[in-house]
């Protein structure tokens, strides 16, 4: 094995000497694995699969888990002696400079693979495209998650049912995009989630409530239907409520609702307008005015709204077209027809062709890329359209519909060897950041050879970070790392927890998403992750947290005292997410700490381990007192006094996240000690145990981010680049920036190793 | 950070069914072929209801024929001479067997495949295939689809699913290869898509049309893999190549679906669904009427269908259970609650009930199309508060068989067992299927 050679060699000319140290590197290596470690890891035990019998001539993958076993202090086992804590420092300092400058002799990038488009990145590639932004989730099967995310290239299988939908959704999005679509009259029905009728919609006005927003995408100039449902009961004695009916943020009608209750008369509650749509999206929103308000910090049931006179909406059905005049002069339209439409002649084909595919394959196209299109350019003429536009328009539905479905664009494939190219690089740069294609600017830049120059590449980085389409790294990264994405699907018991709604569920992603993307922003620390003076929430919210003086559903910034909130850790939403529907587990919050923020993601557990008893569950005992059996045998608690005492931490919060000082009526007991003999009492000591590993959670965030961005997951190898980072975001206070700048400047993303043939 | 996996053991999607067809594409490309008299070739469908089922309101207490239809099976009793209650099968290889928690990712796992799959989370997922994908491989050849995968419930969870095990063993039922789960189709109108093409229409000239241009714009994609490829390394050419199967997969799928139109002038009048209907009745009911269609147009022969992924938590409020069902199916020996369960079981029978009725008024040659179909309703769980993999509801029910009965099997008797008769009837024989042992008996085939 080549690093192994190497690293001996490495090791022989290392004799470098610490003062006031008697042993050298490799000597205190050596002596304190014979003395403290081989007991157990021997060669002929092999404990956990390890032997650290010879240290000296140990390769760089054993040396690396060893090396995080020291700094973690997992090693020796709490109980068994131990080296002095300044021999330690010694000695994992020592490894690390190894190790790092084995790397730099030696760099071993890694060799991501094949990487086809997952849903997210087809979405946003086609957006960006074609400026059409259509939610191709439903049409497309779900991606496969490795290493906790689904944009890892040898994990993005393909299956005859992916190409079924490629094609097909090929043909739609490019008849939408040109316009050729042929008009069929549907009905499409939009309901506002259960629980919120007492909110109000950001892009509506403040003093509206009851309602709905819709953004929806009209396919063709031409009338379509809007019809309003309304649920509930008026309050007897009060004027009508009023039903506001805006369309891209106008008013287009103002109804008194003075709707029927009577069973026999139900199509009072029923609202319908024919308006006229020019094609492209638009924001349709219904919702009652509340302008017999009582005070907004009123108490109201959750199906009552007095303010809204008692009624909200029930759905929204918008239907048509109808009289459809045609496809109108979308902005997709623009981006396809560069030069004139019809009666245009070959050559401007070819560059509309030709400037389509340099996004959509993002790189210069020859002649060898725009041939076959001609070819169906011609194809698509020659037959006609079915729907709408010229027989010209057809010939492009049709050229599009097979550059949608290319190779070139629906994987990204990589040749280099050594550095990748500035190709490459920006194809890298901007699906890490923008899980996108990249846009002119950085294309020209890449094209110019100029991205590969430091200064320029921190320069495009940032404005990335900058640009709105860094949300991508919010939705995509920050929703699987910190499994935001699972608040949306979560079902607690409504039994045990009656008043956990979708009010309250759409609190909890906003807060979560609001704090992340505010770090984002204000490239804040990344170990405000961790603990946080602030949070953001709207009045739901603040009085689930219990904070005062926060009214109105909008999400502001608040300050906090204290250690009960503030951080991810602490919110509900994550809070929610590492529980089980009916109780809380501290099992799966230690599971989950350890994986995500701590980097020591516990082994599976062994085979034979028996079911919880039947009459164990559900009993009077303490949840508490019920894994106490965790403790009972040495061989779960080797796992256990690890994961539980971390999730006793969280246990003064419940399975929806909401503080309790008791379960059961006996009062919460939120304390343990881990592995090295600390305790952790409760979130602020959870708090400060993280802190004090502080290296480690950001060695484990960037670890996180590097995965995500290289679409691999990452090996002993990565590593030395993971401490690199670590070491440069400590130069700049950790903030957020200096994470994805490290990231972008690490090894792994710089070059590549090429396979064998 | 330490991270323990080692590389992912190469995942060939579909090699095996890209091999299997690609041998028999260029015999069966001649329409003169005909395929073998329909009638004969038995329709499979195997439908799956998750998070266990009440026993004690599905198994009858009467044993063999006559024997009375309990409260949750009731809404099926119509078609008693069509079906067989089945009771006492398991699927040992759902049980933990050293693995720990997880019966639900278990379950559905082992549902048709008999085989205990690998307790992971991550890339490195093994099972084994199943039944219905055997049936594919086999009798799909003669088929525009050799099968179809169905259901109801959107996937979107990532990570870990249940207990260390991958999501991918409970979102599905259904596997081509022991490391291939097939992703199944919830949206109506990508399921008549997929049947006939994305027109709105069932009109010959136009889906002709159509199928020509696909199959151009397949060879331009096969031509441009070729040229990407020709320097890529072997993985990421492997890796391709796999794409490639599946191009070729779609081009006999589209070739086959236009022999097909040729041999079907009139088909019965099904208008391209918009999307996913508001109520789970409606969706289910639009789900089944596709399903009927495509058995009567014989564009497939072979079809799985979940109600929900195994420890779904679809809520019920139309019969009065506003819970979640997993949630619910913890139910502690609670009576209330399982009296509340039963009422779901039963609304699934209801809904089978419909199914079973568009089948048997579809006239297929010279019988029905129930008269000519073997369908599984049945579970992976029996007691949901223990997760019990043995005793499992299991219905068959169609006309290959003789029905009316009640038949009580032996302990330990495998579930896989009766699937070894299914592959027997259809013409298919391997040695074993999961832990069978040979076939079911009393089934008077």
């Amino acid at each position: 094995m080549p690093g192994k050679l190497l690293y001996s060699r490495g090791l022989a000319l290392a004799g470098l000497y610490f003062a006031g140290f008697v042993l050298s590197g490799q000597s205190l290596l050596e002596s304190v694995a014979d003395r403290y470690c081989t007991g157990c890891h021997n060669d002929r035990l092999k404990t956990g699969n390890v032997s650290l019998a010879n240290a000296g001539t140990l390769a760089p993958a054993t040396l690396e888990k060893v090396l995080h076993k020291l700094r973690a202090g997992e090693m020796p086992p709490a109980g068994m002696p131990r080296p002095d804590p300044a021999a330690v420092t010694t000695l994992t300092t020592w490894l690390e400079s190894e190790l790092d400058r084995n790397a730099l002799a030696h760099p071993n990038p890694g060799a991501p693979a094949v990487h086809r488009l997952n849903r997210a990145e087809y979405r946003n590639a086609v957006r960006d495209l074609l400026d059409l932004d259509l939610d191709h989730s439903a049409n497309l099967p779900p991606d496969d998650s490795g290493y906790g995310f689904d944009n890892i290239g040898d994990v993005l299988t393909v299956s005859p049912l992916h190409m079924e939908k490629y094609l097909s959704n090929a043909r739609r999005i490019a008849r939408l995009a040109v316009g050729t679509l042929k008009p069929s009259s549907t009905l499409e029905r939009f309901t506002p989630p259960r629980g919120t009728a007492n909110d109000s919609i950001d892009a509506l006005p403040l003093n509206e409530r009851g309602g709905i927003l819709i953004h929806r995408y009209f396919p063709f100039d031409a009338d379509y239907s809007i019809l309003v449902r309304v649920r509930g009961n008026p309050g007897p004695g009060m004027p009508p409520a009023k039903l506001d009916l805006r369309v891209d943020g106008k008013r287009v009608k103002l109804y008194d609702a003075d709707i029927d209750t009577a069973e026999a008369n139900q199509g009072t509650r029923n609202f319908q307008l024919r308006l006229p749509f020019q094609a492209g999206a638009h924001d349709i929103g219904a919702a009652f005015l509340t302008e017999n308000a009582k005070l907004e910090g009123a108490i109201r049931g959750p199906n009552n709204n007095p303010s809204t006179n008692g009624l909200f909406v029930d759905y929204v059905a918008i239907g048509g077209p109808y009289d459809p005049k045609g496809h109108g002069n979308t902005e997709s339209r623009k981006r396809i027809f560069t030069c004139l439409a019809a009666g245009a002649q070959t050559p401007c084909i070819r560059r509309d062709l030709a400037s389509l595919a340099r996004r959509a394959y993002r790189r210069p196209v020859t002649a060898a890329d725009i041939d076959p299109l001609m070819k169906f350019f011609e194809m698509g003429r020659a037959d006609g359209s079915s729907g709408f536009g010229s027989s010209f328009d057809a010939g492009m539905e049709m050229a599009l519909t097979a550059l949608l479905v290319s190779p070139d664009f629906l994987f990204r494939v990589e040749r280099s060897n050594g550095p990748v190219s500035d190709l490459e690089l920006a194809s890298r740069l901007s699906f890490f950041l923008w899980s996108s294609i990249p846009d002119e600017e950085l294309l020209q830049t890449a094209e110019r050879g100029k991205l590969r120059d430091p200064a320029v590449l921190r320069t495009q980085t940032l404005r990335m970070l900058r640009d709105p389409k860094s949300q991508a790294l919010l939705d995509n990264f920050a929703g699987q790392w910190l499994q935001l994405r699972n608040i949306a699907e979560w079902h607690p018991d409504p039994q045990k927890y009656p008043q956990f709604d979708d009010s309250l569920r759409h609190a909890f992603e906003r807060e979560s998403s609001l704090f992340f993307e505010n770090i984002v922003r204000e490239d804040r620390s990344v170990l405000d992750l961790i603990d946080a003076d602030y949070t953001f929430v709207n009045e739901r919210l603040a009085r689930y947290y219990g904070i005062t003086n926060v009214y109105g559903s909008y999400f502001r910034r608040v300050p906090l005292t204290g250690k009960e909130r503030g951080g991810v850790l602490t919110q509900g939403g994550v809070l929610m997410v590492t529980s089980y529907p009916t109780r809380t587990s501290p099992v799966l919050r230690g599971k989950w700490i350890l994986e995500n923020i701590l980097g020591a993601p516990p082994p599976p557990p062994p085979p034979n381990v028996p079911q919880l008893e039947e009459n164990a569950v559900g009993s009077a005992k303490s949840l508490r007192e019920q894994l106490e059996k965790h403790r009972a045998s040495a061989a779960c608690a080797s796992c256990h006094s690890r994961l539980d005492p971390l999730g006793f931490s969280l246990e003064n919060y419940d399975g929806v996240g909401k503080y309790r000082a008791q379960e059961g009526g006996s009062p919460i007991d939120a304390s343990g000690s881990i592995s090295n003999g600390t305790t952790v009492t409760g979130p602020a000591g959870l708090k400060k145990v993280i802190l004090e590993r502080k290296d480690e959670f950001v060695e484990v965030m960037a670890g996180k981010l590097l995965t995500y961005a290289l679409g691999r997951g990452l090996e002993y190898y990565d590593q030395p680049a993971l401490r690199q980072i670590r070491r440069e975001m400590a130069a700049d206070n950790e903030r957020f920036s200096s994470l994805v700048l490290g990231v972008v400047n690490s090894v792994p993303f710089q070059m590549r190793r090429a396979p064998e043939k | 950070m330490i991270i323990t996996k080692k590389s992912l053991p190469r995942r060939t999607f579909l090699r095996g069914l890209g091999a299997a067809v690609a041998l028999p594409l260029l015999d069966s490309m001649s329409p003169a072929l005909a395929a073998p008299n329909r009638a004969t070739v038995p329709r499979m469908a195997f439908l799956y209801t998750p998070n266990g089922i009440i026993m004690k309101d599905w198994t009858p207490s009467a044993e063999g024929a006559g024997f009375e239809f309990t409260k949750t099976l009731q809404p099926i009793e119509a078609f008693r001479d069509k079906l067989l209650v089945l009771t006492g099968l398991e699927q040992h290889n759902g049980e933990s067997l050293g693995d720990g928690a997880g019966d639900h990712a278990r379950a559905g796992a082992s549902w048709l495949t008999g085989a205990h799959p690998k307790k992971t989370e991550g890339a490195d997922i093994h099972n084994a295939i199943s039944v219905d994908q055997i049936l594919a491989r086999e009798i799909g050849k003669e088929t525009p689809l050799p099968s179809l995968e169905l259901g109801l419930e959107d996937v979107r969870m990532v990570g870990n699913c249940d207990s260390g095990y991958s999501c991918a063993y409970s979102n599905t039922i259904s596997w081509s290869s022991p490391t291939t789960p097939l992703p199944y189709e919830t949206n109506p109108r990508g399921v008549f898509e997929r049947l006939f093409g994305d027109g709105e229409t069932t009109d010959a000239s136009v889906r002709a049309i159509r199928a020509r241009q696909d199959r151009s714009i397949l060879d331009f994609v096969q031509a441009d893999t070729a040229r990407i490829t020709a320097d890529l390394g072997a993985g990421d050419r492997r890796k391709m190549s796999d794409y490639l199967d599946s191009v070729r997969e779609i081009e006999r799928r589209i070739q086959r679906a236009e022999e097909q139109n040729a041999k079907n002038p009139e088909l019965p009048a099904l208008d391209r669904p918009d999307g996913i209907p508001p109520t789970f009745e409606e969706h289910i009911h639009l789900m089944y009427d596709m399903m009927t269609l495509a058995f009567q147009a014989d564009l497939t022969r072979v079809i799985t269908f979940m109600y929900s992924r195994e420890g779904g938590n679809r809520t019920y409020p139309q019969v009065g259970v506003p819970d979640a069902h997993h949630g619910l199916s913890h139910h502690m020996n609670d009576p209330a609650k399982m009296a509340r369960l039963q009422k779901i079981d039963q609304h699934h029978v209801q809904m089978l009930s419909y199914f079973l009725g568009k089948m048997h008024a579809a006239q297929d040659g010279d019988g029905t199309l129930l008269d000519h179909s073997m369908i599984v309703y049945g579970g992976s769980l029996s007691d949901s508060n223990r997760h019990l993999h043995d005793n499992l509801p299991a219905l068959l029910i169609g006309g290959k068989f003789q029905g009316g009965r009640h038949v009580r099997y032996a302990k330990g008797t495998p579930m896989t067992n009766l699937f070894l008769s299914m592959l027997d009837v259809a013409g298919v024989h391997p040695e074993k299927l999961g832990d069978s042992t040979g076939k079911l008996d009393y089934l008077s085939l």
